[in-house]
């Protein structure tokens, strides 16, 4: 039992990473929005969404990224980028 | 509608930003008309920085008038926008209408900026009411959505919830020029077909397209309310942003063509350096120590030019005018000089301060910097509970409290304004400082330089606690949204915008300040002039025999506990609300009074000292300390209220009074009865 909750945890680990460790400068793909219901809407109508395609730029000032979504630089603030997970588009 | 009903060409059509295109404008759908409650009501809605309110600036002018929505702290312009139309602009077909039947005047109302339908502030729920949350009949006539032409996808959301709710719509596709930089090529006609609903390219910053827009509102606002668009029979959210996005993805493809690969735009240059980890705060901190200088050491020498103006020759002129016509010494020449001149001139020494922060607020928000101060700040400020942008408001108020509360309507949210207009008065403005200066070489020599840092240091403390207590009590609601700004693209600010957007904050400022500075000047010098003793003459009555003495000695008690429980630093409290700098010119009118041999600050700081001394019970230091104290905390000064009133309503103001003199007193309390244990 215990070896497949790790091989669980394990997949799981491999399904994408957070915003906080994702690469800058790399075209990414949204994977899950684990934020409140406000922050998914915020986002959504921001072009953020999940299977979008956008970019991280830089790092900012407090931890965050400046995301760029369809032509739209959006700042991102650290405590969210945990909250998103991602993988490199193919 | 007169665009959807075209055949567009599929062909894309290069966009010039300097000549948006026209469309088809008619003149025969309205008629004479004013203002007023028969006018056309338009609403002008869009993401926040979309050049909404730009555009609602140019096309009202001055013709504005600002204040919050009823029953809210939501502030809401409106304005009347006057639309002409030259015989030779008028594209209907044989046109028969004179010069004088092309004029329609519409009331134009700029909403909080909102990036859709489903509302997170109080600012969005309002946007959202007033187009489709009341019966129709009280619905604007035309809603005019601001879209950004560099970032289409993302402005158009609010666009495919509106064209859901059948209701009137145009689009004003803005930063036409930012999209052509970034190498997007636009086809408003296929754009147009798209969303089914008309589109016009305009340049707000530099007034292009207004005329064409004028008329395809005037052609809109004759036509019937479109069909709503279908959308799938579900209840399921994400389905429904499904096919929104869907809808905006189709009319994105339909109506431009991007490069696949983003070029890196001027403005992500700056940002590699603006918003960086460490120089950013750097960068921040400079430009609010420029902004910090300029409300204080620029508008400084201005404001005392005018205060010497007023105090000198004005008043010199009216003393001789009335001398003139034998009313000299009278109680008329009193009220004329000490309370009306006095009062005007108050208000105007504010014009030069309030000038300069409102044309850094324009220049900061035009350029694009504030939102990435937001940013920066964003981390230090979330620690008590409030957004990034809030640290502008509060840096401002350690020069002047007035011109920061103006400040606060940088916040996006009315409930942070609020919040940070209750907690703005307890930053030490340079007034206080006067005050502090004194009294501090007066009862701590030496260690003056101490006294007056530590009254910085509690301020400082007074905002982050009072802040923390507000976040955990009355705001516990507010939510702490996790930071997510789209970052405008950079723009030189236009001379024009900057001067109209300054000078309507400023007359705004003026409209709601005046009356209540002027009339509380006057009010103080009223009840200094009134006699309460039979034989003294209105007007020429000692301080303590006023009303205003007796009240002050009526209240003394209160401060008893605080240790300077004595009339005359009672009644310095009072004239400390017209002007806190007016603490000393009161203490000092006050003992040349009462004491004839007094006059030079060395027999005023004596008569204070012993005035402490005397209501203090022989412990005049915690009893200086409890009253600098009370005099940083309590109530600010008239002109910061009738600015509060004028950001927050009565009502949030009337809060903070009470607040802080609640605050003020308990505070100054304990540092008395704390202070005398040990001095």
């Amino acid at each position: 039992m215990r070896t497949l909750l790790d091989k669980a945890n394990l997949t799981h680990m491999y399904v994408g990473m957070d915003l906080a460790s994702a690469p800058l400068h790399t075209s990414l793909t949204l994977l899950e929005l684990a934020a409140p219901e406000d922050s998914r809407q915020r986002l959504a109508s921001l072009g953020l969404r999940v299977g979008t395609r956008f970019s991280l730029l830089q790092k900012t000032a407090g931890g965050g990224r400046v995301a760029l979504v369809g032509g739209s630089r959006i700042a991102l603030g650290s405590a969210l980028l945990r909250q998103l997970r991602a993988e490199v588009a193919r | 509608m007169a665009l959807t009903e075209q055949q567009p060409s599929r062909s894309l059509n290069l966009v010039v930003p300097s000549a948006p295109p026209s469309v088809k404008a008619c003149c025969h759908t309205t008629t004479n008309g004013g203002a007023g409650p028969e006018a056309p009501a338009v609403a002008l809605v869009g993401a926040p920085n979309t050049g909404k309110s730009t555009l609602f600036n140019a096309l009202t002018g001055a013709r504005v008038t600002m204040g919050n929505w009823p029953g809210t702290t939501v502030e809401v312009s409106r304005g009347v926008w006057k639309t002409t139309q030259s015989a030779a602009s008028c594209t209907c077909e044989e046109c028969t209408c004179d010069p004088g039947e092309k004029r329609l005047e519409i009331t134009l109302i700029d909403l909080p900026g909102a990036y859709s339908l489903d509302p997170h502030s109080p600012d969005e729920a309002l946007t959202r009411d007033l187009l489709v949350g009341g019966p129709v009949a009280e619905r604007p006539d035309l809603c005019v959505v601001a879209c950004d032409a560099s970032r289409l996808a993302n402005s158009l959301y609010m666009v495919s919830q509106l064209r859901e709710q059948g209701i009137s719509i145009l689009v004003a596709l803005t930063m036409l020029d930012v999209a052509a930089k970034r190498g997007t090529e636009i086809d408003i006609a296929a754009l147009s077909q798209a969303l089914g609903c008309p589109v016009v390219g305009i340049d707000p910053r530099r007034r292009a397209g207004l005329d064409a827009l004028a008329g395809a509102v005037r052609e809109a606002l004759g036509e019937p309310a479109p069909a709503p668009r279908p959308v799938p029979a579900t209840t399921d959210a994400l389905e429904r942003d499904d096919d929104r996005f869907g809808w905006i993805a189709a009319a994105v493809e339909a109506g431009t063509r991007a490069p696949d690969e983003q070029p890196r735009t001027w403005s992500d240059r700056v940002d590699r350096w603006v918003t960086a980890p460490v120089l950013g705060p750097l960068i921040f901190l400079a430009v609010m120590w420029a902004v910090f200088q300029i409300t204080t050491a620029v508008a400084a020498p201005l404001q005392d030019l005018l205060d010497g103006l007023f105090a000198g020759p004005v008043s010199s002129g009216a003393t001789w005018v009335l001398g003139a016509v034998g009313l000299d010494g009278t109680w008329v020449e009193g009220f004329v000089v000490n309370g009306l001149i006095a009062g005007v001139g108050m208000l105007l020494t504010f014009v030069p301060l309030m000038t300069l922060m409102f044309v850094l607020l324009a220049l900061l928000e035009d350029s694009g910097y504030l939102a990435r101060a937001a940013v920066v700040a964003d981390r230090l400020m979330r620690s008590i509970g409030l957004p990034g942008r809030a640290f502008l408001p509060l840096i401002v108020g350690f020069g002047c409290n007035v011109p920061a509360i103006s400040a606060t309507r940088i916040l996006p949210g009315a409930r942070q304004r609020v919040l940070t207009a209750l907690l703005v008065p307890f930053t030490s403005c340079t007034a206080r400082l006067t005050v502090f200066v004194m009294l501090g070489s007066i009862f701590f020599g030496e260690y003056a330089g101490t006294a007056v840092f530590a009254m910085y240091v509690i301020s400082i403390h007074l905002v982050v606690l009072a802040g923390l207590v507000l976040r955990r009590t009355l705001w516990r609601t507010m939510g702490t949204e996790p930071l997510i700004i789209d970052l405008p693209a950079y723009q030189v600010p236009t001379l024009r915008l900057t001067a109209s957007v300054t000078w309507l904050r400023l007359k705004g400022f003026l409209q709601t300040a005046s009356g209540i500075i002027v009339a509380a000047v006057a009010a103080v010098w009223l009840l200094q002039s009134i006699p309460v003793q039979a034989g003294q003459s209105f007007g020429a009555v000692p301080v303590e025999d006023s009303v205003y003495g007796v009240a002050a000695q009526a209240i003394a008690p209160v401060f008893a506990p605080a240790g300077f429980g004595s009339w005359e630093t009672a009644s310095t409290l009072a004239v400390g609300f017209v002007a806190k700098e007016a603490v000393i010119s009161s203490w000092a009118q006050t003992y040349a009074v009462a004491e004839p041999d007094g006059g030079g600050p060395g027999a005023l700081g004596t008569a204070v000292m012993n005035s402490f001394t005397e209501s203090s019970g022989g412990h005049p230091i915690p009893a200086a300390l409890a009253f600098m104290v009370f005099l940083l905390a309590y109530t600010p000064c008239v002109a910061t209220v009738a600015a509060q009133w004028r950001e927050i309503g009565p009502r949030w103001t009337l809060f903070g009074i009470g607040m802080q003199l609640v605050t003020a007193w308990v505070l100054a309390v304990a540092v008395f009865q704390v202070g005398r244990l040990f001095w």
